[in-house]
C-alpha cells in the first residue's frame, strides 16, 4: 500500500505515518504548484495531527540532463521548506469534535494559519493551505500485489479489488505560486520530498517519502536479497535525509534494490533490464534519489508519474509535468517499469481508480460520509459494560 | 549497564523525557484508528497486518482505559485472527499477548512457540517469553532472554523489557539495588524512544512508578506516575496507582477523590476495593459497604471467567475489605500454585496469619 504502514514506527503511530506524497500543477490555476502529503491510514472522524511533530515538504530546484541516458538528476543545494505544525485541540464543539489549528511556515519565514477540516483553509504570501480528513486517493489491489511477490508470478486479475475503497486519510495540502514563493531563479522543475519530524531541540526524522512504493514494494523483503535476507530496512531508510543518503546503510539499500529489481524483472519470464557485471540494476541509483520530480510550468496531466524519469533514462526530452497527481495509476506505471521496462503491454493490477479527485482546492475528494458500520462479526464488548 | 550516565545513576531527570503527542489527540486517534480498522474488517478487506494492529490497539485501549471488557473483546478478536491467517505468526503473537494478560501462561508460551516456528523474529519472541517467565517467577530465565534480545537489537523495546525484568525481580537479594538498576534501565529506555506517540512512554513510566510503589517508594513512584498521567490524562491504571501513592503518603482525601472518578469509568474492581478500604478507614461506612459489595460482585464475575488472572487480586480483596480470610487463603494457595512468585508467597503468609495458621 503506497507508503501506508511502511515500518514499525509508522505502524505504532498513524498520525506520523506518511501514506502518500503528490506534486502536480494545479488543474484549475495554471502556474500554481500543488503539494499534498497524507498521513493516518484508514482514518476516522476525530483523527487529528500530532502536536509533537512537524509535517514538512522539502523542495529543491533540479535540472534534468538531456541526451545522456542513464544520467541522474542534478539536484540543487538550495532548499525551500514548507513546515506545518499543529496545536493541541481546543473544544470540543457542539458536535463533540475538537478544533485543531495548523500553522504552515513558508520559505520566506511568513506563516499561514488555518483550522483543521475547514475547507476554506488559510492563505497568505501566495500560498494556500488545507489540512483535514479526506478520502484516501490511493488505489491498488493489495492482496494480488502481495501474492505476486510471494509467488514470484504476476497474480493480478482484470477486475482487481481496491481494499482502500472508502478509506479516509488526514491530508495536508499546500498550493503555491512557485515562481513567487521559490523565486524565479529556482526555475520550474523541482524535486519534492515529505517528512514527519519530531519537534524539540533534537529533531528526529520519523518518516520520509518520495516516490510511492519504494519502501513497501521495492525495498520490502521478498527473500531474494541474499545480503540482507531477513532484515527490514524500512525504518532505517525512513530516517535518511531524502536528498543525502548517509553512507552507513547505503550499500544495504543498494543490495536490496538490485536484488529485488532483478526479481521483478523476471516476473514475466524474460529479462528486460541489463544489470551491470557487479549486479547493479539500471534503476537502482535513480530510485535511491527518492523524490518526486515535477515541472510546475507544464500543464496539469494525469498518469504523468515517472515520465520525467523515463525521459532521463532514455536520454530524451520529457513532455509532461511529471510529478504525481491524485488520480495517477502509479501501481500500473511502477509494475510496467520494473517488469517489462515498457517493452511489453502495460502491466495492470486491475484497479483503475477510486473516487476521482477534485479539480479545485483542496483537490482531494471529501471524506467518506457514510463510513461502513461495524459488522456483527467483530466482537462487541460484553453486555455488562 | 553501559551507556548510562552518572546523572541517571543518581536518579536525576526522573520527570520529563521526550515530548509526545497530547493525550487528547492520541486517545482520539486511537479511537479513530480502531474504528477505521474495524470498518475494513467488515467486508473482509483487512490484511493480516491490519488484524494484528486491530488486536493490539484494542488491547492498548483496554489497558489505558482500565476496561477489562475491552480486553475480553480482544481475546475474541485474536481467536478470529488466528482462524483467518493460520500460516501467519502475527495472529499467534497477538493471541499470546492476550493469553498472557489473562495469566494463561501455558497457552501464551504455546502460541509464541508456534509463532517462532512460523518465522516470527527471535528478538520479539524472546521479549514476549521473558514477560511470561517473569510473571511466573522464573526471573533468571527472563533475564537471560532479555539479555539475548538486547544482544540482537538494542532499542526502546528491548531496553524496556530489561527494565521490566529488573523491576519485577522479586527474588533479588538486594531489593534496593535491584530497584535502582531497574530505574536506570527505565531511564535508558526512555532515552532510546524514537517517536511521538505517548502510549509506549506513558506505559513505561507507569511500570516504573508501579515498581516504586511495590518497593515502598511512594514519592519516587509519584514522579513517574505523574509523568505518565501528564502524557495521558485519562490513563486509568496510572491514576489508580497515583491514588495508592496518595494514600501511602497520607493524602487520603485526594486518594478518595481520584478513586471516586475511576470507579465510574473502569470495570476493574481494584478501584472499588481501594475506595471501600479508604472510606471504611475514615468512617464513611455506608459508602464503603456499597463499593465493597460492588467489588465483590465483580470479582465473582471475573473469577468465573478468568480465574487465573484475578485469583491474586480476589485473594487480596477477601483478605482485606472483603472480610473472608478463609476464602482468601484458598485463593492465595491457588495463586501460588499457578505463579510461585515471592509476592504470591507473601500473600499466602498474610492469609495464614489472618486465619491463625501461623
Amino acid at each position: 500500500m503506497s507508503d501506508h504502514l511502511s515500518g514499525t514506527r509508522a505502524v505504532a503511530d498513524p498520525a506520523i505515518d506518511l501514506t502518500d506524497l503528490y506534486a502536480f500543477p494545479s488543474p484549475s490555476r495554471p502556474g500554481r504548484l500543488v503539494l499534498v502529503l497524507d498521513v493516518f491510514p484508514s482514518a476516522w472522524p476525530g483523527a487529528l495531527f500530532s502536536d509533537a511533530a512537524s509535517y514538512r515538504f522539502r523542495v529543491r530546484p533540479v535540472s534534468v540532463p538531456m541526451g545522456h541516458s542513464g544520467a541522474l538528476f542534478d539536484v540543487g543545494a538550495d532548499e525551500f521548506a514548507l513546515t506545518c505544525t499543529f496545536s493541541a485541540p481546543a473544544g470540543p464543539d457542539e458536535d463533540g469534535r475538537s478544533a485543531q489549528r495548523g500553522t504552515c511556515v513558508l520559505p520566506s519565514g511568513a506563516s499561514v494559519s488555518f483550522l483543521v477540516n475547514d475547507e476554506r483553509g488559510g492563505e497568505g504570501d501566495d500560498v494556500r493551505c488545507y489540512a483535514g480528513l479526506r478520502l484516501d486517493p490511493f488505489f491498488m489491489d493489495v492482496a494480488k500485489e502481495v501474492e505476486t511477490r510471494a509467488s514470484g508470478r504476476l497474480a493480478f486479475v482484470p477486475q482487481g479489488t481496491n481494499p482502500l475503497e472508502g478509506n479516509d486519510v488526514l491530508t495536508f495540502v499546500a498550493e503555491l505560486d512557485a515562481a513567487r514563493v521559490f523565486g524565479p531563479a529556482a526555475g520550474s522543475v523541482f524535486a519534492v520530498a515529505a517528512e514527519t519530524v519530531t519537534l524539540g531541540p533534537y529533531p528526529v526524522r520519523l518518516e520520509r517519502l518520495g516516490r510511492p512504493e519504494v519502501k513497501n514494494i521495492l525495498m520490502s523483503e521478498n527473500g531474494v536479497d541474499t545480503a540482507n535476507k531477513i532484515v527490514d530496512l524500512r525504518d532505517l531508510y525512513n530516517e535518511e535525509d531524502p536528498f543525502r543518503l548517509g553512507p552507513t546503510y547505503l550499500d544495504a539499500y543498494r543490495s536490496r534494490l538490485n536484488a529485488n529489481l532483478g526479481f521483478f524483472d523476471g516476473l514475466d519470464g524474460k529479462l528486460d533490464w541489463t544489470a551491470q557485471p557487479d549486479g547493479t540494476h539500471p534503476l537502482t541509483e535513480l530510485l535511491l534519489a527518492d523524490f518526486l520530480v515535477v515541472d510546475a510550468a507544464k500543464p496539469y496531466a494525469e498518469d504523468s508519474y515517472f515520465e520525467i524519469e523515463w525521459a532521463l533514462l532514455e536520454g530524451r526530452e520529457y513532455t509532461t509535468c511529471g510529478g504525481r497527481s491524485l488520480n495517477d495509476d502509479v501501481i500500473d506505471t511502477l509494475y510496467t517499469l520494473i517488469v517489462n521496462a515498457g517493452h511489453g503491454p502495460r502491466v495492470s493490477d486491475g484497479v483503475d481508480g477510486t473516487v476521482p479527485a477534485l479539480r479545485e482546492f483542496p483537490y482531494l475528494a471529501p471524506a467518506n460520509p457514510y463510513p461502513p458500520e461495524q459488522a456483527a462479526t467483530i466482537p462487541k464488548a460484553p453486555a455488562n459494560r | 549497564m553501559s551507556g548510562v550516565t552518572a546523572a541517571d545513576r543518581a536518579g536525576g531527570d526522573l520527570a520529563g523525557g521526550p515530548r509526545t503527542t497530547a493525550g487528547v489527540i492520541a486517545m482520539g486517534n486511537l479511537d479513530a484508528r480502531i474504528e477505521g480498522l474495524a470498518a475494513q474488517a467488515v467486508p473482509g478487506r483487512l490484511t493480516a497486518a491490519g488484524w494484528g494492529e486491530l488486536v493490539e490497539l484494542t488491547a492498548l485501549r483496554g489497558h489505558v482505559g482500565g476496561r477489562i471488557d475491552e480486553v475480553e473483546r480482544v481475546a475474541a478478536l485474536a481467536d478470529m485472527f488466528v482462524d483467518r491467517a493460520p500460516g501467519d505468526p502475527r495472529p499467534l503473537l497477538a493471541r499470546a499477548g492476550v493469553a498472557a494478560h489473562f495469566h494463561r501462561f501455558a497457552a501464551a508460551l504455546d502460541d509464541l512457540e508456534a509463532a517462532a516456528v512460523l518465522g516470527l523474529d527471535r528478538c520479539t519472541v524472546d521479549v514476549e517469553r521473558a514477560a511470561v517467565c517473569q510473571a511466573v517467577g522464573r526471573y533468571d530465565e527472563a533475564h537471560a532472554l532479555c539479555r539475548r534480545a538486547l544482544s540482537r537489537r538494542r532499542d526502546f523495546g528491548t531496553v524496556a523489557a530489561m527494565a521490566r525484568c529488573h523491576a519485577d525481580n522479586g527474588g533479588a537479594a538486594h531489593e534496593a539495588d535491584e530497584a535502582a538498576e531497574a530505574e536506570t534501565w527505565f531511564l535508558a529506555a526512555r532515552r532510546a524512544y524514537r517517536g511521538v506517540s505517548p502510549f509506549p512512554l506513558a506505559i513505561l513510566e507507569f511500570q516504573c512508578g508501579r515498581m516504586w510503589l511495590v518497593r515502598g517508594g511512594p514519592a519516587r513512584a509519584r514522579t513517574w506516575l505523574e509523568s505518565a498521567v501528564a502524557r495521558l490524562p485519562s490513563y486509568v491504571p496510572a491514576l489508580g496507582h497515583l491514588a495508592e501513592a496518595d494514600a501511602a503518603e497520607g493524602r487520603r482525601a485526594a486518594a478518595v477523590e481520584r478513586l471516586r472518578r475511576l470507579v465510574l469509568v473502569s470495570d476493574d474492581p481494584e478501584y472499588a476495593t481501594g475506595l471501600a478500604r479508604l472510606l471504611g478507614g475514615c468512617g464513611a461506612s455506608a459508602e464503603a459497604r456499597f463499593w465493597r459489595a460492588r467489588a465483590a460482585a465483580r470479582y465473582e464475575e471475573l473469577m468465573a471467567r478468568h480465574p487465573e488472572a484475578y485469583v491474586d487480586h480476589a485473594a487480596e480483596f477477601w483478605l482485606t475489605v472483603g472480610g473472608d480470610p478463609q476464602r482468601a487463603l484458598r485463593l492465595s494457595l491457588q495463586n501460588l500454585a499457578h505463579r510461585p512468585t515471592p509476592r504470591a508467597r507473601a500473600l499466602v503468609d498474610r492469609a495464614r496469619c489472618r486465619v491463625g495458621q501461623r
